[in-house]
């Protein structure tokens, strides 16, 4: 039954991919900057987290710890650095490069605090295991699959059943309408960038929780998040989710017929030819 | 003076991917993160016409120059269709794609050993191995490489490009050709691309995955950003400035067990208060 | 200000005039992603160099290390390499990682300076260059060991091997797949996982699929994840390993149980672990004990041509090196060739123990 045991395993890769994914097409569509830096509000979550817990906390106060500081780091960064440089009418470019200037200070930073050395979180509950549907899962894999879940849903009611998500999705689609209507674009910038790496630090926990925490870790992780929300369709929480689906079982199912080193080169592949048929992703008109 | 020659050899190579970078995302607007596999093509391509035939120095280079305007071309038609931030992303799939082609193809690339034992150009009879040798053929290669460059941007073509930047729909609705414009420049680009990989593979003797990875597009983004996009001077300047950042941060005094994070936290700071406070970079015109 | 030079005026004057302090070079990658490796090599170095200058430094002469940081790419080596030669006229540089020391051994030739690797172990780095020393074997005689006990003395016949895709885990894929058809066993499987990654479930759900007796693993790091994982998919196969296995970590996991690796025999003597973790926070690892073992080998080296009263190049050392042949580091380190031959060990992880099983000397 390998089969089912790599669809299993793609599932449950799936939904921290998606947790990724949902945060950053939040981001992403709203402001459209390329925040490469989220990979690093990732990393940062699973570093504070790892030190609440090393100083006595229980499990869940270093959880919230770990997602409030992500909060107030995702507001931060866009009150005193994309906000600046979206007054002076950087480009996107400028932006980008920006953000990469930030990764390299909080990876940098972080691994000179913590060592580039694989840290483990050092709880056994994590690694206990429970057979569902013939297949054995950890108990931090199947937190990873509520979590998932609950992220994704609550992302949805958050973005269309409250004032803010909807005055995001408006100044989403239309910023120019967005500012001269008096929905405070900035602010609701802040907004998002502050609940974006909130929800970031979920993943960022668990996933570390399962593989252990590393500097760069967020790099390789949130480089197929992105994808997962381009092909999507900029501005779907679902099609994020759902694509990121997709993929985690795809690169999975793949080794059935081809050998591992291949994987991410046929996903990648996948996704360039699928641009060109369909060059706005998969859930917009 | 072989360390000083060494970091002038690598940046003038530096300089034609600058070029070939500025000319498709300064000039043209095509965002592509992928030039750094452009770029590998090159290398790996130079080093296997060297290692398993005859052919000279020059001609292998042509040969993969030649190559990489075909692979160019290819990899910059989706921006025709998919536009915007869609294509960076695209592109950013190319890149990850050429990747794992490098890690993986063998036969081709020696995979992720990489293909150690290039042999060194041999012109005239003379083999160039030292960089004091070298240095002569990669500022001939730079010389030429902003002569074009200059050339066009003089020429109409130059201004037709920058019209197709700033408004496509006008350019075409004036009767030019839009297409034809932007593959003679993707074309430019891989011919610069193309040669400074030869270049990089015979001067380094060795070619690996790593010189070529989305890291290294990105730094080929962040000296064309630097140096001031959309001109030559800028293109020139950035591969200096950021081959030299790293050996100027080495000169502060810290402490051994966190000096090397410590130094690349201050490359990043650099990199956020430049864009800050000039974001059209050294000698660039305003983004 | 003044505090500092008047230390440094305390120093200065603290050494004899004669005894000038000598400058030793090390290219590894410090940051990035390969930096949970390179930083490790950075501290055995730095840990052997400390110890010898605390008690005088060799032959009266206090060492002093350079270190540079490549990030794992070629280029940079290069560049660093010839700033470390030029600038200080560094006799010798310390390598780790195949691809970078590959791109530097041709200079080490020209410019006749000794490029000592401590960790990398891929075939190629062999016969890259007269001046690339080895001061670790090679993969390819460690795993004809491990092959030659698993069918020979543990009966062992069908193995699966799990790589890291990177020269490392190619070169330990390629040499364990022909020693162990050679002893007489059968490969069924090979699965990658990326440099960096932790996540083993998909190859290892496939590679258990193939029902092997063994599955091989090179990986560098993340080998406690590893056991973590095989644990969880209940597996049938015994693992085996290379001397990776030697992780602290991965001998202190309880999922661990019989994991059974060969090994580069290297003891630290007591106390001196302890000291170490003390100092960085760290444990005293196989990488930090390889390059601890390496700057003991060059020293050594230094030492014999003060000795001698000749000067400190990289061909002296390299002579001085082939003269005094035989080595006692943290290990006896013989050099027939340019790389190194030292004790192997086969050991296995019993309640959370390495166990000794048996001794093979060197050849």
């Amino acid at each position: 039954m390998l089969w089912l045991n790599l669809l299993i395993n793609g599932l449950v890769w799936g939904c921290a991919l998606g947790m990724v994914a949902v945060s950053f097409s939040l981001i992403f569509a709203t402001t459209r900057f390329f925040h490469v830096a989220h990979a690093a509000v990732y990393g940062l979550g699973g570093y504070v987290s790892w030190s609440a817990l090393k100083h006595g906390l229980p499990e869940w106060a270093a959880l919230l710890v770990g997602i409030v500081v992500c909060g107030l780091a995702g507001a931060a960064i866009q009150k005193l650095l994309y906000e600046r440089l979206d007054r002076r009418g950087a480009t996107h470019l400028v932006i980008l490069i920006a953000s990469l200037g930030l990764s390299a200070v909080m990876q940098n930073g972080i691994a000179a605090i913590y060592t580039s050395n694989v840290l483990q979180y050092g709880l056994p509950w994590g690694n206990r295991t429970t057979i569902i549907g013939g297949a054995l899962l950890t108990n931090t894999q199947m937190l990873t699959v509520v979590f998932g879940i609950l992220s994704y849903l609550g992302a949805m009611w958050f973005a269309h059943r409250t004032v803010l998500g909807k005055r995001m999705r408006a100044v989403a689609s239309n910023p120019f309408l967005a500012e001269i209507t008096r929905l405070q674009p900035r602010q609701v910038h802040i907004a998002v960038m502050a609940i974006g790496s909130a929800l970031v630090c979920i993943p960022g926990v668990l996933v570390p929780l399962d593989l252990g925490l590393q500097p760069f870790g967020g790099v390789p992780i949130l480089l197929t998040a992105t994808i997962a929300v381009i092909a999507g369709g900029v501005g779907s929480i679902s099609g994020a989710f759902v694509l990121a689906l997709v993929i985690a079982v795809l690169q999975n199912l793949s080794l059935l017929v081809m050998p591992g080193e291949w994987s991410i080169g046929i996903t990648f592949g996948i996704f360039v030819i699928f641009m060109l048929f369909r060059p706005r992703g998969l859930f917009t008109g | 003076m072989d360390f000083l020659t060494t970091y002038i050899v690598l940046a003038e190579i530096y300089v034609l991917l600058g070029l070939s970078t500025n000319l498709l995302v300064g000039i043209v607007g095509i965002f592509s993160v992928s030039q750094a596999a452009v770029f590998g093509v090159g290398a790996y391509l130079t080093a296997f016409l060297l290692m398993h035939t005859a052919l000279p120095f020059p001609v292998a280079v042509l040969l993969a120059a030649a190559f990489c305007v075909g692979l160019n071309i290819l990899v910059t038609l989706p921006s025709l269709r998919v536009s915007g931030d869609y294509f960076v992303v695209t592109s950013f799939g190319i890149q990850l794609l050429a990747t794992a082609v490098f890690t993986n193809w063998t036969g081709g690339t020696g995979g992720a050993n990489g293909l150690p034992g290039v042999p060194a150009p041999l012109i005239l009879g003379h083999e160039f191995t030292e960089p004091t040798e070298f240095i002569a053929l990669t500022t001939i290669g730079m010389a030429l490489g902003c002569l074009c460059f200059w050339l066009m941007m003089r020429a109409p073509f130059g201004a037709l490009l920058r019209a197709i930047r700033e408004d496509e729909l006008a350019v075409a609705a004036l009767g030019k050709s839009v297409l034809g414009a932007k593959v003679s420049a993707a074309a430019l680009a891989g011919a610069f691309a193309g040669s400074a990989g030869g270049l990089y593979a015979t001067f380094l003797s060795f070619v690996d995955p790593s010189s070529f990875d989305l890291d290294a597009s990105i730094f080929l983004l962040t000296m064309v950003v630097v140096g001031g996009a959309r001109t030559l001077a800028g293109s020139v300047l950035g591969p200096f400035v950021l081959l030299a950042l790293p050996q100027i941060l080495a000169l502060i005094d810290i402490p051994t067990s966190i000096a090397a994070a410590a130094r690349q936290l201050i490359y990043g700071l650099l990199l956020i208060v430049f864009m800050l406070f000039r974001p059209q970079g050294l000698l660039g015109e305003k983004l | 200000m003044l505090r500092i030079s008047t230390i440094a005026l305390a120093l200065a004057l603290a050494v004899p005039a004669s005894a000038q302090t000598i400058k030793l070079g090390a290219v590894l990658p410090l940051t990035g992603p390969a930096a949970v490796i390179g930083m490790q090599e950075q501290r055995g170095i730095q840990f052997a160099v400390d110890e010898v200058n605390a008690k005088g430094g060799v032959a009266g002469h206090k060492i002093e290390m350079l270190f540079e940081d490549n990030q794992a790419k070629p280029d940079q080596s290069v560049l660093l390499f010839n700033k470390l030669v030029d600038l200080q006229k560094v006799p010798a540089v310390f390598t780790g990682y195949s691809g970078p020391s590959l791109a530097m051994a041709p200079l080490a030739g020209r410019k006749k300076t000794l490029l000592v690797n401590g960790g990398a172990q891929a075939d190629a780095l062999d016969k890259a260059s007269p001046y690339l020393i080895n001061t670790i074997p090679v993969l390819a005689g460690e795993l004809e060991v491990l092959a030659n006990y698993l069918v020979a003395d543990a009966g062992k016949k069908t193995a699966a091997i799990l790589f890291e895709n990177n020269a490392a885990g190619i070169a330990g894929r390629d040499d364990f797949l022909a020693s162990f058809e050679k002893a007489g066993g059968k490969v069924l499987a090979q699965e990658p996982v990326p440099f960096g990654d932790t996540n083993y479930r998909p190859a290892l759900l496939k590679l258990a699929a193939t029902s092997p007796d063994v599955v091989f693993v090179v990986i560098t790091s993340g080998t406690p994840q590893l056991a973590d994982q095989v644990r969880q998919i209940d597996a049938k196969f015994t693992v085996v390993g290379s001397t990776f296995f030697s992780d602290p970590e991965l001998i202190a996991n309880p999922n661990a149980e019989g994991f059974t690796h060969t090994q580069v025999l290297i003891n630290a003597p007591e106390g001196m672990a302890a000291a170490f973790k003390a100092k960085y926070g760290t444990e005293f690892d196989f990488f930090p004990k390889q390059y601890y073992n390496a700057a003991t080998v060059v020293m050594t080296c230094v030492e014999k041509l003060l000795k001698d009263g000749k000067p400190v190049t990289g061909e002296n050392l390299l002579a001085a090196l082939k003269e005094i042949k035989t080595f006692k580091g943290l290990t006896t380190t013989v050099f027939n060739t340019n790389t190194a031959a030292t004790q192997i060990n086969m050991n296995r992880i019993n309640g959370k123990q390495d166990n000794l099983l048996k001794v093979i000397a060197p050849k």
